[in-house]
């Protein structure tokens, strides 16, 4: 958020959520004090399971007045909580620290590597990992360019790393254009490098900890005005980070109702540029900083208990440089894949900004949002709109989903061990990685070559991307690639070579990498019993 | 602004032509889209190759004009055979607009595609507020005036707020759901259901075999719409039970002729030129056995029904093997 824009929005949010609440008490739907009452409830309660002494008395001091208060009081209360949240959330852009951060971050991230790996610095060529090298952007990247001159974007990228906002940032930074203002998970801000650049990147605070009906209302409205005020956003539609490594098919739509509803709005007020563009994309890494956390995490969501990690792989400073260096120093790939632009109806859009049916007629999309001739908000049509938009960017994750060498390897292995082990259930598959001490090199390369060859099927059809280098590569070039990753950077490696013979050595990522290929249906070649 | 002052019908059939008739009587101005006796239903206000001597409400003006049903109607009901849908869909889809709304009154799926109609006009159309009609809709006992009601489906109430308010009138009540896929798998199923219920007439079975066969046919399109996502609760509403009681009590329906004439002896090739122009339960019927069996469902009726129409199987042989599987619990 801009300086100058910081109090208009801010104000714009107040008003129009206060507003929003009164005329639900004036419909009868809620009562002035249970909305009250309810966000003092749920703070109270979140402050006494993490307590924080100065916020826990605020809550009892509005509590206490709250209880003698008259109406007019309580009006000036609900005001109140609503600036109190808004304060909170709201992000800052620093223009200084984004010119600092874009050209230190590619390189400082190498030169905080040289601290740890002197054994480059002594190099006789001595080469400093950058991530400008590792970082690969595909897909349509003039479009985004263009469509963000005429209109508004909203990028919807997957998740399943925290690293995910850092690479997504600086891909747009290659790509030329600013940062987009994104809700960024309160936890990220505990590691104190990430939380100086998130405060001043545009970066707005989302605290999933507070339940108050209140607090969700206000953060969908701070996008709404933001959109609004020309911001572009990002949003993490899976919601947070995969836990199972696969791609997001089940989406949260919250946020993208705030779009639809500011893309409406800006119709009503006859904005100049009232367009706003959905760009999905994918980001592919060969390893993911926290998989054994997620994938850990994942088993035991499956397993029944379900909890948000606040302190995993990217809170420990340690272990995200080992990751960096790991990335950087392998020649490893992190592949941003951008997707084709829609409209919030789900059709696709050019670079002029002009939307097309599914058959490449023109679509006058305004009429989309017509009540009786008229542009107006419709709240049932709308959330069908945006659930059917959801099913839209489902179709193309999976379509620009990159196939990388980690994944091929996991998925082939898994599918070995399911075959392999068809008596075994899912956790005692994991837990014990199957009866067989080892697999030869062609117990593996064989299904491996059976899997490329229907991966490649699939790409020619465009229903899957490839990473580049295994395009054509030989099975022996793809398995090796991919031990050669799986072997850094990891506790527990997942699989290892050793003496000619794979082992399998950590079930849960292999199973957490195999993920990411598991719903194309490709299969391996049959076991033959003779 | 927009300027829909009609309702529009693409299609002349039968009950292409009773909807509009329905819309007519509700005093909204129709357009029936139909390429051939245009000036009968102008002049006359009649369809005899497809309603009989039934007068039809002189708000419905007939045309041939895809493009002005479009300019001029909010909603517009196709109802045009599943073999020919697509390609009328598509047409349509140079003219209508982003506010419309389209519903579909074919109860069939497309064979090439194993595509609902719903779903061909989201891809042949940029309209979004889609909708299906269906129901137990014997068009002769509407054009009679005899108390009878149909279901919309779609995702979006005000689609089926519009459509009551278009259709409903004292003899004719319209209910509303979102289940889009439950009511159009319900109204194409039951036309295999229909096939087979006039194969039971065909060979004098009774009413205890039809009444097993109609229970245990439901029971085939819950399973099957178990592992699409359907409600299983539309299938026990009027698209499902009450379109197939009214078509395998039906000897009127197309698809109820085809397995009485089958169960008479006569060749599917006969029917099809001499008896019944266009019965949808024998494409649907292969769609739906090849589904099942990629999906590992098991459909023994569907399948029976398939065997006999697509495979010349023997009849007698299929209801044999039917009646011969080992006993389930219900």
């Amino acid at each position: 958020m801009k300086p100058e824009h910081k109090e208009d929005v801010c104000h714009d949010v107040v008003e129009r959520v206060f507003e929003a609440q009164m005329q639900r008490v004036q419909r009868g739907e809620v009562l002035l004090e249970t909305i009250i009452n309810d966000t003092i409830y749920h703070e109270k309660k979140r402050l006494h399971a993490d307590p924080d002494k100065k916020a826990l008395k605020y809550w009892k001091s509005v509590n206490k007045r709250f209880l003698l208060a008259d109406r007019k009081e309580q009006e000036s209360i609900l005001k109140e909580l609503i600036k109190i949240f808004i304060d909170e959330i709201v992000g800052h852009f620093d223009e200084k620290v984004y010119r600092f951060s874009t050209n230190i971050l590619p390189v400082g991230l190498g030169i905080l590597l040289n601290t740890i790996s002197p054994r480059v610095l002594l190099s006789k060529f001595p080469r400093l990992p950058d991530l400008r090298d590792s970082l690969l952007i595909h897909g349509e990247i003039e479009l985004l360019r263009e469509l963000e001159k005429k209109g508004t974007v909203i990028l919807l990228p997957t998740h399943s790393s925290n690293m995910d906002s850092i690479i997504i940032g600086f891909a747009l930074y290659k790509i030329g254009l600013q940062p987009f203002t994104y809700g960024a998970g309160i936890n990220l801000f505990t590691n104190w490098i990430v939380s100086y650049f998130m405060n001043n990147l545009g970066a707005y605070k989302v605290d999933r900890k507070k339940k108050a009906a209140l607090y969700k209302d206000i953060l969908k409205e701070y996008a709404t005005v933001t959109i609004e005020y020309g911001y572009n956003n990002l949003f993490f539609p899976g919601g947070t980070r995969s836990r199972s490594g696969a791609i997001e098919d089940r989406l949260k739509l919250g946020l993208l109702g705030s779009g639809l509803k500011a893309y409406i709005n800006n119709l009503k007020n006859n904005k100049e540029q009232p367009k706003i563009f959905i760009i999905p994309c994918t980001i592919s890494y060969e390893l993911v900083l926290e998989a054994e956390g997620l994938s850990k995490d994942f088993l035991r969501q499956t397993g029944g208990s379900k909890f948000i990690i606040q302190d995993d792989e990217f809170s420990r400073l340690g272990r995200m440089i080992n990751f960096v260096s790991s990335t950087l120093s392998l020649d490893s790939r992190i592949y941003v894949n951008i997707c084709p632009a829609m409209d919030f109806f789900g059709n696709r859009v050019d670079k002029d900004g002009v939307s097309y049916d599914k058959r490449g007629r023109k679509v006058d999309i305004e009429r989309y949002v017509f009540v009786d001739g008229q542009v107006d908000h419709l709240k049932q049509r709308d959330e069908e709109y945006v659930r059917q938009l959801g099913t839209e960017i489902v179709q193309l994750y999976k379509q620009y989903n990159m196939a990388l060498s980690t994944n091929i390897l996991a998925s082939v292995i898994y599918k070995i061990l399911l075959r392999d082990n068809p008596q075994m259930d899912f956790y005692r598959l994991l837990f014990t990685g199957g009866e067989k001490e080892y697999y030869t090199v062609d117990e593996v390369l064989e299904p491996l070559k059976v899997f490329m060859v229907e991966l490649r099927k699939l790409e020619e059809k465009n229903e899957i991307f490839i990473d580049e280098r295994l395009k054509d590569a030989d099975a022996e070039v793809i398995l090796n690639h991919a031990l050669k990753r799986f072997r850094v950077y990891h506790n527990k490696p997942s699989i290892i070579k050793k003496n000619e013979k794979i082992y399998i050595n950590n079930c849960n990522l292999i199973y957490y990498y195999n993920t990411r290929l598991m719903d194309y249906g490709i299969e391996i070649q049959e076991k033959n019993d003779d | 602004m927009t300027n829909y002052h009609s309702v529009g019908v693409i299609g002349g059939g039968s009950w292409g032509t009773t909807l509009a008739h329905l819309s007519g009587i509700n005093n909204n101005k129709t357009l029936l889209w139909m390429r051939n006796g245009i000036d009968e239903i102008n002049t006359h206000h009649r369809n005899s190759k497809y309603t009989k001597d039934y007068v039809i409400s002189e708000q419905v003006k007939a045309t041939n004009s895809l493009e002005e049903v479009a300019e001029n109607c909010e909603i517009i009901i196709v109802a045009i055979p599943s073999h020919s849908f697509r390609q009328i869909a598509y047409k349509l889809g140079n003219y209508v607009k982003a506010d419309q709304i389209l519903l579909s009154a074919s109860k069939g799926l497309e064979q090439k595609t194993r595509s609902r109609m719903t779903t061909i006009l989201v891809e042949e159309t940029c309209c979004k507020k889609i909708g299906v009609i269906a129901g137990p809709n014997l068009f002769e006992e509407i054009l009679k005036g005899h108390p009878s009601a149909t279901v919309v489906s779609s995702r979006f109430n005000e689609v089926i707020v519009k459509t009551v308010k278009a259709f409903a009138s004292k003899n004719f009540r319209v209910y509303g759901n979102n289940d889009v896929l439950g009511s159009e798998l319900g109204g194409a199923m039951k036309n295999i259901v229909a096939i087979a219920a006039g194969m039971i007439d065909g060979l004098d079975f009774g009413n205890n075999s039809k009444s097993l066969l109609v229970t245990r046919g439901i029971s085939e399109m819950c399973r099957i719409g178990d592992r699409l996502g359907t409600n299983n609760s539309t299938f026990t509403g009027l698209t499902g039970v009450g379109d197939t009681m009214v078509t395998c009590a039906c000897n009127l329906s197309r698809n109820y002729r085809v397995g009485y004439h089958l169960a008479k002896g006569k060749s599917l090739n006969y029917i099809c030129e001499n008896i019944v122009s266009v019965a949808e339960g024998i494409n649907t019927c292969k769609v739906i056995h090849e589904f099942a069996l990629e999906v590992g469902v098991e459909l023994p009726i569907i399948r029976g029904v398939y065997e006999i129409v697509h495979e010349n199987k023997d009849i007698m042989e299929v209801i044999t093997s039917l009646m011969q599987r080992k006993s389930l619990w219900e």
